[in-house]
């Protein structure tokens, strides 16, 4: 367990903080003389090393132009990040350059910068940070993130604020780093933890922060006990289900601007979920807290604009898809419903393509009884027969239309070689992108397909957050089952940045079971076009977040006919409608 | 040189480069523009406000002149009006010059910054010289115009009374004075929010008042919130200053004898007494 403020914990150590030679009080402030300086020109007048009268004065001149001199009301940071940002493409939305003003200003540097999904929290925290540091404000700080955003954190800094910061591997970094990115699961273990709570940091950063709600956590327990000056907390919901969940977020940022915890339930909790005194609570809130809404209608995204490609199958092609799914839904009743996952996958391979069909069934072949192995033999071989891919012969006639890059998104590593195979055997200059691929081939192979090949295929949807907007062409070879990996994969073109309208083409088998999901996702939940951004809290909300295939799974394996699948796939896509109203009415919702 | 309208050029040699760029630059032609179409079609630095070039150059420089010195020369001075000046200065007794000789008194010239840290900070940058014969702030203009690069003969310079540190001291409570005479409103601010937020973290540790927690939790408070006013030296110089001694035969009214030497400082005005 993580020590909570041990009594040995080192406060304030003297090494972290300006050595000073002479601190006195004087009317209403501390003078600090500071010792850097003094014991820089003792050393130079000791050696003898008198510079030139011209480098003084032109070292004098560079003082003045360094030196902030005033507390300027608006961002410094906008005229040195200038022309980067022209360079790289980024365009500050107001809502953002409001944000950093105000955390700088009227916060003073303590905020939970709760902006719903897609509106640039990294972006607004970037902009205080780089604030800070050109104010002379900051200096040691550290960004706490999900391992999976480390990178993301790394190259947003690096690209759009020019800040070089450190990915921290080893127990040294946490000291040597001026600016320090780190996994928050790494930063709660020990060594580490031990380490990152003798250090003064002049701003803490925490990503994803909504996993900091619960105050008996080891994730809580370290943000609380790290000595900070100041601090961001970004999420996207502050919220979830307990309103108790803000008191203890609020409580790392401000502890007491809530009061006690006794004295918010009583003054601020009808129950867990109804506020009380909202008025109150909002006024309390507005002072640590910023939430930009899309609804506001600070940020327009271009529109969305969705090509369904239905491709037939041959005969044969039918005739082995059947026999897949039968053997799928045969076994899947036989191992009932709690080991879904190898025949999820299947089921949806074979919607994909053969080739990774058979891989995963020669796999599955292990675990099978002689009469299934039997029928599994039979499939395999037929599988290995099949010649011909519909699919990937409506790929190549729908790609032959498109000028420009595109992104083809497959779930599977079998499916993504055959496709590149066959594009790079019709001409095409293709790339492959998957989870297999260190950070740095990433960002090589985004860049390579920024300058050179028309088309990326890729198997990775989110991960490591790289983003293309310079590309605003989505194919969708394969649907993921999960909507939340099919916003990932739309979210890596069609976000802040893209000034153009992306088109998504989705290629739907017919007769297959992609029919039934496109049914869902597109006609019932349109999550194309209008769930953006609000998929993950509503999946979360409804506990659907894990279990959102096997639900789907559940459906294919207990009902035979495409009306009785229909009539269920409504019934699921009416609870995530109804729990997206549930959310944008939820009692807190007009808190923040 | 300008190669271009809008461009010039410069050749950096290894050194200079490594000084600017790391360890492992090597000597080349930096090209320099203020323009960013200019800069994209000669592949040239572009200097503005956050560039990469100019942050590295400015960076550099203030690497640099971080003590120099700097005298006035004594030909710059009328010396026998300040003879004239001295001989005066005795009042109802007469006096004649035995010998003259000219020494170097020193002053340092410190480039402070200060830092107000209240709610927001506020730097400025100031000049200030301390006489390292009296360890006093000089309240009046410096003549900075008269400064001629470099030091003179070691022979010649006076030794200092004052030490550095007391001289930096010295200046630092100049500065504090001057702070405290201005506006201190960015100070009240801040011990009002500091009142205001120690009172709420009360409240949320109510009874734990002596909890390891509660006081590391003041400690950022106070770390964040009081008002602080940080003084450092970014540079300094030594200046030599002309004393013009004489040796001198005062008689007084009674006609008593007795010899004086009296050092006069221009840039003070000030005959003193050794």
């Amino acid at each position: 367990m993580l020590p909570l403020f041990p009594e040995n914990t080192k406060l304030w150590p003297k090494q972290d903080h300006p050595q000073i030679l002479q601190e006195f009080p004087c009317e209403n402030f501390q003078v600090q003389v500071l010792a850097a300086g003094f014991k820089q020109l003792m050393g130079e007048l000791r050696a003898g090393r008198y510079d030139t009268w011209d480098w003084y004065q032109l070292a004098k001149r560079a003082d003045e132009l360094v030196t902030t001199h005033g507390q300027a009301p608006g961002l410094l940071a906008l005229q040195h990040l200038k022309e980067r940002w022209e360079q790289v493409g980024v365009v500050p939305y107001q809502h953002q350059i409001r944000t950093a003003e105000r955390v700088i200003h009227e916060l003073h540097g303590q905020a939970i910068l709760a902006d719903e999904v897609g509106l640039g929290k990294t972006i607004e925290a970037g902009l205080i940070l780089k604030e800070y540091m050109l104010r002379g404000l900051v200096k040691k700080v550290l960004i706490l993130t999900p391992a999976n955003l480390v990178w993301q954190w790394y190259s947003e800094l690096y690209e759009k604020f020019g800040i070089a910061a450190g990915i921290q591997r080893t127990q040294w970094d946490w000291e040597f780093a001026d600016v320090l990115i780190a996994s928050v699961d790494t930063a709660k273990r020990e060594p580490h933890c031990s380490i990152i709570t003798g250090i003064v940091y002049d701003l803490l950063i925490v990503d994803e922060a909504h996993k900091l709600k619960n105050s008996s956590t080891a994730s809580y327990r370290l943000v609380n006990s790290i000595q900070k000056k100041y601090c961001l907390m970004l999420t996207a919901t502050p919220v979830q289900n307990d309103l108790k969940e803000l008191y203890n977020l609020i409580g790392l940022i401000k502890p007491g601007q809530l009061g006690s915890s006794r004295s918010f339930k009583s003054r601020f909790m009808e129950d867990k979920r109804t506020p009380k005194n909202p008025a109150e609570l909002r006024k309390l809130l507005s002072e640590v807290m910023i939430r930009n809404r899309r609804q506001d209608g600070q940020v327009t995204l271009t529109e969305r604009i969705v090509h369904p490609v239905v491709v037939t199958l041959t005969p044969k092609e039918q005739e082995i898809y059947n026999r897949v799914t039968e053997f799928i839904k045969a076994r899947g009743k036989r191992s009932g419903v709690s080991n879904l996952l190898p025949l999820i996958t299947l089921q949806r391979e074979v919607c994909s393509s053969f080739l990774a069909t058979a891989l995963t069934l020669e796999k599955l072949m292990a675990g099978l009884s002689p009469p299934e192995l039997e029928q599994a033999a039979l499939l395999l071989k037929d599988l290995a027969e099949v010649k011909q891919n519909s699919k990937c012969d409506a790929l190549e006639r729908l790609v032959a239309q498109f000028s420009d890059k595109a992104i083809i998104f497959t779930e599977y590593r079998a499916s993504q070689e055959y496709i590149r195979y066959r594009l790079e055997r019709a001409g095409y200059k293709t790339l492959a992108f998957d989870g297999s691929l260190s950070r740095g081939k990433k960002q090589w192979v985004r860049h390579l397909f920024q300058k050179e090949a028309q088309f990326l295929v890729s198997t990775e949807s989110g991960g490591e957050g790289l983003n293309f907007q310079f590309c605003n062409l989505v194919v969708n070879f394969d649907l993921p089952w999960n909507p939340m990996r099919l916003e990932q994969r739309i979210g890596r073109v069609h976000r802040l940045g893209q000034t153009r309208d992306v088109h998504i083409y989705n290629l739907i088998t017919k007769g297959t079971v992609e029919e039934h999901i496109m049914y869902l996702l597109h006609r019932k939940i349109n999550m194309f076009e209008s769930i953006i951004g609000e998929l993950d809290a509503i999946l979360l909300h409804l506990n659907l977040a894990k279990s959102f295939e096997s639900e789907v799974m559940r459906i294919f394996l207990e009902h035979e006919t495409a009306e009785e699948i229909q009539a269920h796939l409504d019934k699921l896509a009416q609870r995530i409608l109804s729990g997206r109203a549930q959310l944008k009415a939820s009692a807190w919702e007009g808190l923040l | 040189m300008e190669i271009c309208p809008g461009v010039w050029q410069v050749k950096a040699d290894e050194a200079l480069m490594k000084e600017l760029d790391g360890w492992r630059a090597q000597a080349r032609l930096l090209q320099f523009t203020f323009e960013r179409p200019l800069a994209e079609a000669y592949g040239a630095d572009l200097i503005s406000p956050g560039s990469y070039r100019l942050d590295t150059i400015l960076n550099l420089i203030r690497r640099q002149g971080l003590l120099s010195r700097a005298h006035i020369p004594h030909l710059l001075f009328h010396e026998p009006s300040i003879r004239k000046r001295v001989l005066s200065s005795f009042q109802g007794e007469r006096a004649y010059v035995l010998t003259s000789s000219l020494e170097f008194g020193q002053y340092l010239q410190l480039e402070l910054s200060a830092a107000a840290r209240g709610l927001q900070k506020k730097e400025s940058l100031h000049t200030v010289v301390v006489n390292l014969s009296s360890g006093e702030v000089l309240k009046f203009a410096f003549p900075f115009h008269l400064l001629h690069p470099g030091g003179v003969e070691s022979t010649l310079i006076r030794k200092r009374r004052c030490s550095l540190k007391r001289a930096y001291l010295q200046a630092a409570a100049y500065l504090s004075h001057l702070y405290a005479q201005q506006d201190q409103s960015w100070a009240l601010e801040a011990l009002d929010k500091l009142a205001l937020e120690e009172a709420k973290l009360e409240s949320f540790y109510q009874g734990q008042t002596s909890s390891p927690e509660l006081t590391a939790k003041r400690r950022e408070l106070q770390n964040r919130l009081q008002p602080v006013l940080a003084i450092t030296i970014l540079r300094g110089a030594l200046l030599y200053i002309p004393l013009f001694r004489y040796r001198l035969v005062v008689v007084d009214q009674s006609g008593r004898e007795r010899t004086r030497t009296v050092s006069y400082d221009p840039i003070a005005n000030l005959c003193a007494l050794d």
